[in-house]
């Protein structure tokens, strides 16, 4: 069988557990098929529901051993609406893992800043895991996440643990406040002054809507961080994940596997351009 | 490559390749003619190949009329090596997958034009070994070429350095001068296909002419752009206002891509069937589609300039980083078949001058 066709069929999974996370955003826990190779932080898999179709969901944590991958899914649109009816137990079709992650490498003995937006801390806390496990390899680790609301918050029930990791400083905002919150209220550039590190020695990973991520890069510019030190996760309509069905294309890159993470050199010449 | 050099004979001959790969066992692949179009499907008689006919193509225009030269149709031999839907696979109610078996079948199209012959190596770079179905009926294809001694109207191949004449990756190339045929054959294969003809070393006279011939053939099927430094030219210009002036006629109905020979992009729909199974189906798909570019809550070219630049920098931009060649073998089926005869030509031409708005 071509590697191609083969590729694009899914292994059959099964669903360990499923975690509510807000009102439209549950986590679900997979049981990573035989022979699949565990995934890397910023890495993502193709999860199918039978009949319905299939998703690019990033690998929002993973446990080595147990071989249990999890996927934060939200749900938006015809697909991801119908994971709200799965259940512990149900099966799914599951293909990966896809894409060049987080440069953990070239970060290890660097500062690392992280910028997530709404969804988009999902596949930066592999990052985070990473770090508070092997705390003495990196070193200052800054998170700033903003959401729309103080209900959309994700993972709000660790962010003690992510204080605890020593060395490490959390920031969260949110668009609009609700009642009873006391947090900043703001986009989460407006978080980007709390990055107290020396640029040259640090890592930025930024993962959000397009346009947080252009504000966000625009700020660490500002402050002095060069462009092969900041990394973005970009999204686009995916339908293979393997660089064949075209629908991923920025200017001449295949983000499912020229990415999704970028360093900005590499996607500078089209990253501004409108609608490329 | 050229195996053997130039052979001279008879036209009628080509009666006899004919039969004889039909001999051989395999399907033949040709243009026919199909309500008032020339259309590839398979060919059960030599006299099924369409013959004293000759289609007329321009920006937004086609039509038959009699004739003795014709190039092609909206077909292209992608529409047999990458078939416009496919299934994937099939998962039953139990989940037990299953991917469907594909019918081995050999494969020679006949008379394919030398733009469609590029076509097929553009689409080995991409999908040879890489795609089952493709790879599987590429392996035993059969590639019998006809020069073009008159491109049509909206043929730039001489500027894709594609055509009008088949250089390399045929079997057997002929150019009909007459009543006379000049053949050269480019495989093992197409060397005995070559001794079946009564064909003899081509004399300087019948030479002459042909070298006449496909050079006043070569003339004609210029685009009036230099590919030379074409790729970073159109990247330079990326944000041109060009685009904008152009789709004010355009449709987004992404017939360019569809005719497009050498256009790969699919989309996949789920299907679910009445037992419970579902099946999964590749669909070709184009990138001046609406949903093209759509996502859930958003889109990343919501413009129709957006889509169309996005067609035209990959074919002969894009292309080149990704895979090596040019996107784009001038075979100028977009400009044809497109309902508003947007001209891919003039579309370079315009935004290399810098168009109005620069
Ligand atoms: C690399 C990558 C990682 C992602 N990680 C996550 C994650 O961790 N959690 C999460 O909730 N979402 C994630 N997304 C977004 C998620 O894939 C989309 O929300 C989802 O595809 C929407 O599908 P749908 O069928 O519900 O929506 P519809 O609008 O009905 O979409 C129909 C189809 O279009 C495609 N499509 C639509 N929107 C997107 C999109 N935004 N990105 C890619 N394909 C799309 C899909 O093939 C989808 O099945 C990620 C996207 C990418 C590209
Ligand atoms: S872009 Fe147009 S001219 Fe070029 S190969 Fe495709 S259909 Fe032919
Ligand atoms: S992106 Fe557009 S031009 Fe490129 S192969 Fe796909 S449909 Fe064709
Ligand atoms: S998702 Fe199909 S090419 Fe990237």
């Amino acid at each position: 069988m071509g590697k191609y066709t083969a590729a694009l069929v899914p292994l059959k999974a099964s669903i360990a557990r499923v975690r509510v996370e807000t009102s439209n955003v549950r986590t679900y826990y997979v049981k990573l098929p035989d022979g699949l190779e565990l995934p890397k932080p910023g890495q993502f898999n193709m999860l199918y529901v039978h009949g319905v179709g299939e998703v690019p969901i990033s690998v929002s944590d993973l446990d080595e051993e147990s071989r249990v991958v999890a996927h934060t899914v939200r749900f938006v649109g015809s697909v991801t609406k119908t994971f709200e009816l799965l259940r512990e137990g149900d099966l799914i079709g599951f293909r990966g893992p896809y894409g060049i992650g987080w440069p953990m490498d070239a970060a290890y003995g660097k500062n690392i800043v992280l910028v997530a937006g709404g969804i988009g801390l999902p596949p930066l806390r592999p990052v985070i895991r990473e770090v508070a496990r092997n705390r003495s390899a990196v070193g200052k680790l800054i998170i700033l996440y903003g959401a729309r609301t103080p209900e959309d918050l994700m993972f709000s029930y660790e962010y003690g643990d992510y204080e605890s990791i020593p060395n490490t400083e959390f920031y969260v905002t949110v668009d609009k406040p609700s009642e009873g919150w006391r947090g900043n209220v703001g986009v989460v550039t407006n978080l980007i002054k709390h990055v107290d590190v020396d640029p040259s020695e640090s890592y930025a990973f930024i993962c959000g809507p397009e346009i947080m991520m252009k504000f966000a890069v625009r700020e660490l510019l500002k402050r002095g961080f060069k462009t092969n030190k900041i990394y973005l996760s970009l999204e686009r309509r995916m339908k293979c994940g393997v660089g064949l069905c075209g629908h991923c294309q920025m200017g001449p890159y295949f983000v499912c596997k020229h990415g999704p993470v970028f360093p900005l050199w590499f996607i500078s010449r089209y990253f501004w351009v409108d609608q490329i | 490559m050229s195996l053997t050099g130039l052979y001279v004979g008879r036209a009628v001959s080509l009666r006899i390749l004919f039969s004889e790969l039909r001999r051989l066992g395999y399907v033949v692949i040709g243009y026919k003619v199909v309500d008032g179009v020339l259309r590839l499907g398979e060919l059960n008689s030599f006299e099924e190949l369409a013959h004293d006919v000759e289609d007329i193509q321009s920006p937004g225009k086609y039509s038959l009329v009699s004739g003795d030269f014709y190039r092609h149709g909206p077909d292209s031999p992608k529409r047999f090596l990458y078939p416009p839907t496919l299934t994937l696979f099939k998962v039953s109610s139990e989940w037990v997958v299953s991917v469907p078996a594909y019918e081995e079948r050999n494969i020679a199209f006949f008379g394919l034009k030398p733009c469609d012959l590029a076509s097929i190596k553009v689409l080995d770079k991409i999908l040879l070994g890489v795609d089952e179905y493709y790879t599987s009926l590429r392996k035993n294809l059969v590639l019998v070429v006809e020069n073009c001694v008159s491109p049509g109207g909206t043929c730039f191949c001489s500027t894709m350095n594609t055509g009008p004449r088949a250089r390399d990756s045929f079997d057997l190339a002929y150019t009909r001068l007459n009543d006379k045929l000049v053949v050269e054959a480019g495989s093992e294969l197409g060397l005995k296909l070559l001794n079946l003809l009564e064909v003899e070393p081509i004399d300087d006279v019948t030479y002459e002419r042909f070298e006449v011939m496909m050079r006043n053939a070569s003339e004609k099927a210029r685009a009036g752009f230099e590919l030379n430094g074409l790729p970073e030219e159109l990247e330079l210009r990326i944000e041109s206002k060009t685009y904008e002036e152009i789709v004010e006629k355009c449709l987004g109905c992404a017939n360019c891509n569809m005719v497009c020979p050498t256009c790969f992009c699919f989309d996949v729909f789920d299907v679910p069937l009445i037992d419970g199974s579902a099946e999964r189906v590749r669909v070709w798909d184009g990138c001046l589609n609406f949903t093209y570019g759509q996502v859930a809550g958003g889109h990343f070219r919501p413009d129709l300039w957006a889509r169309y630049r996005h067609f035209v920098l990959h074919k002969l931009a894009y292309w080149i980083k990704q895979f090596g060649m040019y996107g784009c073998v001038g075979c100028g089926r977009c400009i044809t078949w497109c309902p508003t005869g947007i001209d891919l030509r003039e579309t370079v031409k315009k935004v290399l001058r810098g168009g109005k708005g620069g």
